[in-house]
């Protein structure tokens, strides 16, 4: 093994840290007033007070409900070993009754090594899941049940949410219910007797672009103590990143980033691309790499599409869309031949193109997709007399004949004159 | 150690119980703990106990114990009282057992050895029941009210009065059958449990249902039979569309040897009217109990006889009334009364955490202040209900990315003047495509307004119809628009475009 080169080792860390979401989220462990603690304060208290809780985590996918709650259990579970045993069910796959608590006994069972039968009947299974808890206050043990996509849990009938809030109004279980639901409603969707069950602790996970993120991206991207790196090399390659961060144009970036989506994950998206176009031979990151990033993370596939495009079958687009501003009824080949006919007829221009031509053409728009049939009806007719329907807006279609390379003025006349 | 010292003082005025022994505290709170502060001298571990009915229970040495107390409660408990008053020291928001005491006393799963402002309701039960065993005739008495409002814990304490009765007045007691009727996996269930219960001796034969058999037991005069006492809670999960389930079960109070009194809880105040409309015209309707939601009074009584377990001060009166005036007018529920002061203990101790952080400035304080500072205040009763009363919708649209946020704006805008209530993604397209051109901000395709809708219908805020076409997918707003302009009106851009 030859000396690697240590930008390589660089990137290798940087993104494996990047991929790894418990060391993302220890970021926000951190922070005094974050989510985090709140909720290691509500679990934590309940294990040591023999309280019963509940609590229920609310954001957009992708802010990091999951993750920090993995986070703080795996923090508990070293903090209070054999104190805590999880179950974990998700509304998916586990909404109808007796699956969930089948759900429920199975993994019980697993963990403390108990015969699991696939016979058991319902009754059973409940009596089963309330003498466990019954146990498991007796023996000090708080059991954590965690309801994945909590909104699908609440369709029905509700049984076993009321089932699993009534068990834990008692004094003899020891239990903790964390829903977790993108609904900024789920407490609503709760049927009323359930709601007056469950103790309206809400934690919302709001996303928090700009200066939270520059931290979030020091912390993830500032190269550690590692003996695979040299010493003046991480201290050049932090120093460089920390201008970057601080710059005004990485901020205009990540401000473009979070016009649509700014959730962690997205954000997480973007480092990570920006890692991957590092130049290892000048070994740090520059601003550059975050600038290419960008477009990859918010692509535009149609106008890609357009980019492609022959003159001619442009010519085509662009009648298409006349006919759609004169609201021809039956759009199909035919009638836009006769719309590009009628071109030469108004402006004085040599590009005529013959009739086979111009469908070959018609072809490969309807292939590259910015062109499709109406509906599936017509298979047996030929392409000519199919109606067909443009698959791509008006400003979409603007933007890329702007951006065409060599498109003939006429087009954006002929454009311009229907807007 | 003053938490357990002000905890003697209570049983040593009773001079049935034990004398606590002094235990030395530890770090966790043990759930045994509490129950030996009691003092509950027959207690055998829990783990041998068989299953059964209630009367072997464990909880039932530990209530033979509590009734003793109660019933000699006349001076011991005035005496009581004032020592309270004398005694009540300031409650210290940083001591760990104090904080400890303070949730356990208001967690809804506490033990309550006196249940306040329900007397009225439970002696009517209680003599109800009587009436029935004393002359072995069956019945039916049907409890409702609100979520919250008490009917469950009332019934345990019939429950309990009633065995005392039955033990005083040497009559045979009934069997009593608890049923939650969530956990019934078939509705016809409830009859074989009958069935177990007050006849296991006899062979369940295999050509009639248990409900046939229970009809031809009750319509013959058998000799001997004990009287059988069903407690069906959440009895709303026994509605099927042909209601046969509940009216069999209500008719089986009707047959004329019949032994089965019936006790049935459920929220609907009209159930017994709407679903059983035969027991009417054979003049045998249920009799009704409602419990009505607790009012801002009540709420104060059964808060003050729960903090009464803790010898300190904790909350502010003028904060007790608050929460009790805004869940009294809210709901009734005490449970949500109960979560608000559990909450607002929380908001008190992050302050003081915070404050400590800040440093010794604060030891200057005169002390008077510092008493004052340690209990709960209005304002931390004030920031507790508004975190169990408020819809996180607001929040969220403010924290919305710039793009789903001009999305809501130009439906607000689209649905402005109340013509129509949803439209089409398309629609939604143009007016999403104007407003991004009165700003410079370049608008995105209809492939990502859709995935952007579609995340907005995710959260609850959006609602999105299916249709083969993507454009034609009908939009509706779930969230009132005047939410989104008090939410969007930070933003001089919104501002502007929402007038």
């Amino acid at each position: 093994m030859g000396v690697e080169n240590p930008a390589e080792v660089a990137k290798f860390i940087i993104r494996s840290r990047i991929a790894d979401p418990l060391f993302v989220y220890s970021y926000f462990s951190q922070l005094p007033d974050s989510n985090y603690s709140k909720l290691k304060y509500i679990i934590s208290s309940s294990v040591t007070e023999a309280c019963n809780n509940s609590v229920l985590l609310l954001g957009p996918r992708g802010c990091g409900k999951t993750a920090v709650l993995e986070l703080v259990l795996e923090d508990l579970l070293k903090e209070h070993p054999d104190m805590i045993s999880v179950v974990k069910l998700n509304g998916l796959l586990h909404s109808d009754n007796n699956c969930a608590l089948k759900e429920i006994a199975r993994q019980v069972c697993m963990e403390h090594q108990l015969q699991f039968s696939k016979m058991a009947s319902f009754d059973e299974n409940s009596k089963f899941l309330l003498s466990i808890l019954r146990e498991c206050g007796l023996a000090h043990k708080t059991i954590v049940f965690v309801l994945e996509e909590f909104d699908l849990f609440t369709e029905g009938k509700q049984r076993l949410l009321y089932s699993l809030l009534d068990a834990m109004q008692s004094v003899s279980s020891q239990a903790v219910v964390v829903g977790v639901s993108c609904r900024l409603d789920a407490d609503q969707l709760l049927e009323k007797r359930v709601r007056s069950r469950f103790s309206h602790r809400k934690l919302l996970f709001l996303s928090s672009p700009g200066e939270d993120f520059q931290r979030l991206a020091e912390h993830i991207l500032l190269l550690p103590m590692d003996s695979r790196l040299p010493n003046d090399f991480r201290a050049s390659f932090n120093e460089k990143l920390l201008n970057i961060l601080a710059g005004e144009e990485f901020k205009g970036v990540v401000d473009q980033l979070c016009y649509s989506d700014s959730t962690v994950s997205h954000l997480l998206r973007f480092l990570f691309c920006a890692v991957c176009h590092m130049d290892l031979s000048s070994g740090s990151l520059s601003i550059q790499n975050f600038k290419s990033a960008l477009p990859s993370i918010q692509r535009q596939p149609k106008q890609e599409a357009l980019k492609d495009c022959s003159v001619l079958q442009l010519y085509l687009l662009v009648c298409m869309k006349r006919l759609e501003v004169k609201e021809v009824e039956l759009c199909n080949f035919n009638s836009i031949m006769k719309e590009y006919k009628s071109i030469p007829d108004s402006f004085q221009t040599c590009d005529n193109f013959a009739r086979n031509v111009c469908l070959r053409a018609f072809e490969h728009l309807l292939q590259r997709g910015l062109v499709s049939f109406q509906d599936n009806r017509g298979q047996g007719q030929s392409t000519e007399f199919r109606p067909v329907k443009l698959l791509i807006s008006w400003h979409e279609l603007q933007q890329g004949l702007q951006s065409f390379p060599s498109c003939p003025v006429l087009l954006h006349k002929l454009m311009a004159r229907e807007g | 150690m003053p938490a357990f010292a002000a905890l003697r003082q209570f049983p040593s005025s009773d001079p049935t119980s034990e004398t606590i022994v002094a235990v030395t505290p530890r770090k966790t709170r043990l759930r045994s703990d509490s129950d030996a502060a009691i003092g509950s001298p027959l207690r055998k571990s829990p783990r041998l106990c068989k299953e059964g009915t209630p009367h072997s229970s464990p909880t039932a040495s530990i209530r033979k114990c509590l009734k003793t107390s109660l019933n000699l409660s006349g001076s011991p408990q005035k005496k009581q009282l004032s020592e309270d008053f004398v005694e009540r020291q300031n409650w210290n928001p940083r001591d760990e057992t104090q904080r400890r005491a303070a949730n356990e006393a208001l967690h809804v799963s506490t033990a309550q050895m006196n249940v306040v402002c329900r007397e009225n309701e439970q002696n009517r039960i209680l003599d109800f029941c009587k009436k029935c065993i004393k002359e072995e005739k069956a019945g039916s008495l049907y409890v409702c009210g609100c979520p919250g409002t008490g009917k469950t814990l009332s019934m345990e304490k019939v429950k309990v009065m009633l065995a005392d009765w039955e033990n005083e007045e040497c009559i045979q007691y009934p069997d009593v059958l608890p049923i939650n009727c969530t956990s019934l996996a078939n509705m016809n269930d409830i009859f074989s449990k009958i069935i177990e219960k007050n006849h296991s001796g006899k062979k369940r034969s295999r050509s009639t249902s248990s409900l046939q058999q229970l009809q031809n037991l009750y319509s013959q005069q058998t000799p001997g039979m004990k009287m059988i006492l069903v407690i069906a809670d959440e009895l709303d999960y026994l509605i099927t569309r042909d209601r046969a389930v509940l009216h069999d079960l209500f008719m089986l109070t009707t047959l004329p040897f019949s032994k089965c009194i019936l006790l049935g809880v459920a929220n609907a105040i009209d159930l017994a009217d709407r679903f059983i409309p035969k027991l009417r015209s054979l003049n045998c309707k249920p009799m009704v109990i409602t419990f009505c939601a607790y009012s801002k009074d009540q709420i104060i009584n059964i808060l003050q006889e729960r903090l009464r377990a803790v010898p300190y001060t904790v909350f502010q009166p003028q904060a007790l009334e608050l929460c009790a005036r805004k869940v009294a007018a809210a709901s009734g529920d005490m449970r949500k009364a109960l979560a608000v002061c559990r909450s607002a203990i929380e908001i008190l101790i992050g302050d003081s955490m915070l404050s400590s952080l800040d440093g010794p400035e604060d030891q200057h304080k005169p002390a008077e202040n510092v008493s004052m500072s340690n209990q709960v205040r209005i304002d931390h009763v004030a920031a507790a209900l508004s975190k169990v009363y408020k819809s996180p919708v607001v929040d969220t649209i403010i924290s919305l990315p710039q793009h789903q946020q001009i999305i809501l704006c130009s439906a607000v805008k689209l649905f402005r003047g109340g013509k129509k209530k949803d439209t089409t993604l398309g629609e939604l397209n143009k007016y999403y495509v104007d407003v991004c051109k009165s700003t410079s901000i370049p608008p995105v395709g209809i492939l990502e307004l859709s995935s952007m809708c579609r995340v907005l219908d995710d959260q609850g805020i959006l609602k999105l119809g299916q249709s083969r076409d993507d454009k034609l997918r009908r939009v509706t707003l779930k969230v009132d628009g005047a939410d989104i302009v008090f939410a969007l009106q930070g933003v001089r851009f919104f501002r502007n475009c929402l007038q």
